[in-house]
């Protein structure tokens, strides 16, 4: 309690010192829990955004079409058992299943005749319905299902739909197309013939991929079947309540079918989200880097402090040794006054870093669409409790850290020498 | 017995390129309970026989005994809790720590033996007593006159009841008048407790006050 006293007091005894090497770590541990905040939401958004507009969270298919269907998608449709989807509907992480008939052809206006991605579904299962447009980021975000596509011009589509298809923007735009207009699709059946079927335009929506948006377009899952002249589907999409479930579904998934010998497989949506990976990638050692850096600037303060002080107190440190204090004792005390340092500026970091994240977060920061998307988004960073701790964690690891060449020096001082020392 | 024996002590520095002698094939014996003057001017060489004597410097050659223990032979640590155990001093410029108010200086000698805080508060409190003080027991170092902050460094040096005090030029920067009360404390001290205290010193009026004085002139002992 003794040395602890003494590093306190030492610390505050030049305050203006202190209170800059402080602020240096205060403002380090602010930038690290914003940013990883920030990071945290534009994960979380992206993750959401392709979960949501895109591929669900767990997606499964017939045995072999990760592996062999591209070749051949068609061997590879499953066929819509609707007592299987009625037993995994009854999970309760469970939000909804639905099933989905992906193919491609042709599309055609009369004047333009352009290749499409299409997408069979069930609107009423559907979680990936498109939401209408609004100009207000905020109510966007609250209200769009985190990142479903959305539905610029027009209408989405609804159960009852037959005949009605929705395209997406960049899609809609290369072909002329309007809403009302007459389209025709143009591809070939399960059986290798061709069929085309003329298809009203309901509406326009885009997501947050551009790349999707020039190529896909949606229409009701029956309608897709009829094209392709089969009662199967490509795959089900199941959604979850809540994203971090996925794990533990997937097992549950796993182990029912290996329990009913179904010949079925599945992907997670990280399985499917090779973007979303890279991103997280890149994004970690970005903040990787800042982390570094930002050590590297709070290590510089504290040895700065640290070695004045020593500098300073010489003469003090002789008289410690000449009472017997041990050169390991002196060490300590210079070890501790690193170490409260950073827990002092860490606990003052991380409670500024929190009321900064709310403070932004309460306000929120519109982005800019990101490389391949086309909406612009509302970053409201989070407060993550990981980040918070190992900032701090950071913050008193550096101050034991930058203490140690001062506490070194000191301890290794000649007892004499300090005492002469003035 | 002699709590301190110096045997053909001699300490050279060197200084850049050159080479000086502080002590010439000294031999000293102290007897336990002594009340010692070091006299010399400055530069003769009293304040490295003390810091031999107090086993904070080692001579270049001879041999030092303190309390019958070869102290060449000790490590740095066994030097450290030698000192911690029987070694205490007071110093020209009271070395105090700014930081810690009167009591907690006091305190602070104690640290480093086993005992409790209450224990330690207690004995600190008692030897500012002693040194008429603890009404300023609360306050700094800073706050204090030099006569009062020197009691203070005797009243750290006296709490954990050494063998022996060591007193570099206690006087030096106190008035006479002051200077000739922190003697008398010293003197006190000794006569109560039996503690031994030897102090450097070129202040006549401060020898007179001593029951032993060894005088050193350029490194070597001329009379004790």
């Amino acid at each position: 309690m003794m040395t602890l006293k003494i590093a306190l007091r030492n610390i505050f005894r030049h305050k203006a010192r202190s209170v800059i090497t402080l602020s240096t770590i205060v403002f380090g541990c602010v930038a690290l829990i914003f940013i990883g905040g920030y990071f945290e939401d534009i994960f979380t958004q992206l993750r959401e955004s392709y979960i949501r507009s895109q591929v669900g969270h767990i997606q499964i298919f017939k045995k072999g079409f990760n592996e062999n269907g591209k070749a051949d998608p068609y061997l590879y449709f499953l066929e819509d058992d609707q007592q299987i989807k009625a037993e995994i509907q009854a999970f309760p992480e469970v939000k909804s299943i639905a099933a989905r008939l992906n193919f491609s052809g042709l599309i055609s206006t009369g004047e333009t005749t352009i290749v499409f991605l299409g997408q069979g579904l069930e609107p009423q299962y559907e979680q990936t319905v498109p939401q209408q447009e609004t100009r207000d980021l905020r109510a966007f975000k609250k209200t769009s299902k985190s990142g479903s596509p959305v539905i610029s011009f027009g209408q989405g589509l609804v159960e009852e739909d037959q005949r009605q298809v929705i395209l997406g923007q960049g899609l809609a735009q290369t072909m002329g197309a309007q809403i009302g207009s007459t389209i025709t699709l143009l591809t070939n059946t399960v059986y290798g013939s061709t069929n085309a079927m003329d298809m009203n335009v309901k509406g326009v929506f885009y997501t947050s991929a551009k790349d999707y948006d020039e190529m896909f377009l949606r229409l009701p899952l029956k309608t897709a079947q009829k094209l392709l002249n089969t009662s199967s589907v490509g795959s089900w999409v199941v959604w979850l309540n809540k994203t971090e479930d996925t794990d533990k579904v997937y097992n549950s998934l796993r182990a029912m079918i290996k329990q009913k010998n179904l010949n079925l497989e599945l992907r997670r949506w990280e399985d499917l989200a090779d973007f979303y990976n890279k991103t997280v990638a890149m994004f970690n050692k970005f903040y990787l880097i800042m982390r570094i850096v930002t050590g590297i600037i709070v290590v510089l303060g504290i040895f700065n402090t640290l070695n004045m002080a020593v500098m300073e107190r010489i003469s003090e440190i002789g008289t410690l040794m000449a009472l017997g204090v041990r050169r390991s004792g002196v060490m300590k005390l210079f070890l501790l006054e690193g170490l409260v340092l950073g827990t002092v500026g860490g606990l003052l970091g991380v409670v500024a870093g929190m009321i900064v994240v709310s403070l932004v977060s309460s306000v929120g920061i519109t982005m800019p669409p990101p490389p391949g998307a086309s909406i612009s988004w509302l970053s409201t960073p989070k407060i993550i409790p990981s980040v918070v701790t190992s900032t701090f964690v950071l913050s008193v690891v550096v101050g034991g850290f930058s203490a140690l060449f001062p506490a070194y020096k000191a301890s290794r001082l000649q007892i004499t020498t300090a005492l002469r020392y003035r | 017995m002699s709590l301190v024996q110096i045997s053909k002590v001699s300490r050279k520095y060197q200084l850049n390129s050159i080479s000086v002698t502080a002590l010439k094939n000294v031999d000293l014996a102290v007897a336990a309970g002594e009340f010692l003057a070091l006299a010399g001017p400055s530069g003769s060489g009293k304040t490295t026989l003390l810091n031999i004597m107090g086993c904070i410097d080692k001579p270049t050659t001879g041999e030092v005994l303190f309390d019958n223990t070869q102290t060449a032979s000790l490590s740095s640590d066994q030097l450290s809790d030698l000192r911690a155990e029987k070694i205490s001093f007071v110093f020209q410029n009271f070395n105090l720590f700014p930081v810690l108010t009167a009591v907690e200086n006091v305190e602070y000698a104690l640290f480093l033996k086993k005992m409790t805080a209450d224990q330690r508060r207690k004995k600190a409190e008692a030897a500012l007593d002693l040194m008429g003080l603890l009404h300023l027991a609360g306050h700094k170092p800073l706050e204090m006159s030099g006569g009062q902050q020197q009691r203070v460094a005797i009243a750290r040096a006296i709490v954990r009841e050494p063998l022996l005090i060591l007193a570099d030029e206690p006087t030096a920067n106190l008035d006479h008048k002051t200077g000739e009360e922190i003697v008398d404390l010293m003197k006190a001290s000794n006569r109560q407790n039996k503690t031994t205290f030897i102090f450097s010193t070129h202040d006549q009026k401060v020898i007179d006050r001593a029951d032993r004085v060894v005088r050193i002139w350029d490194g070597e002992i001329v009379s004790a």
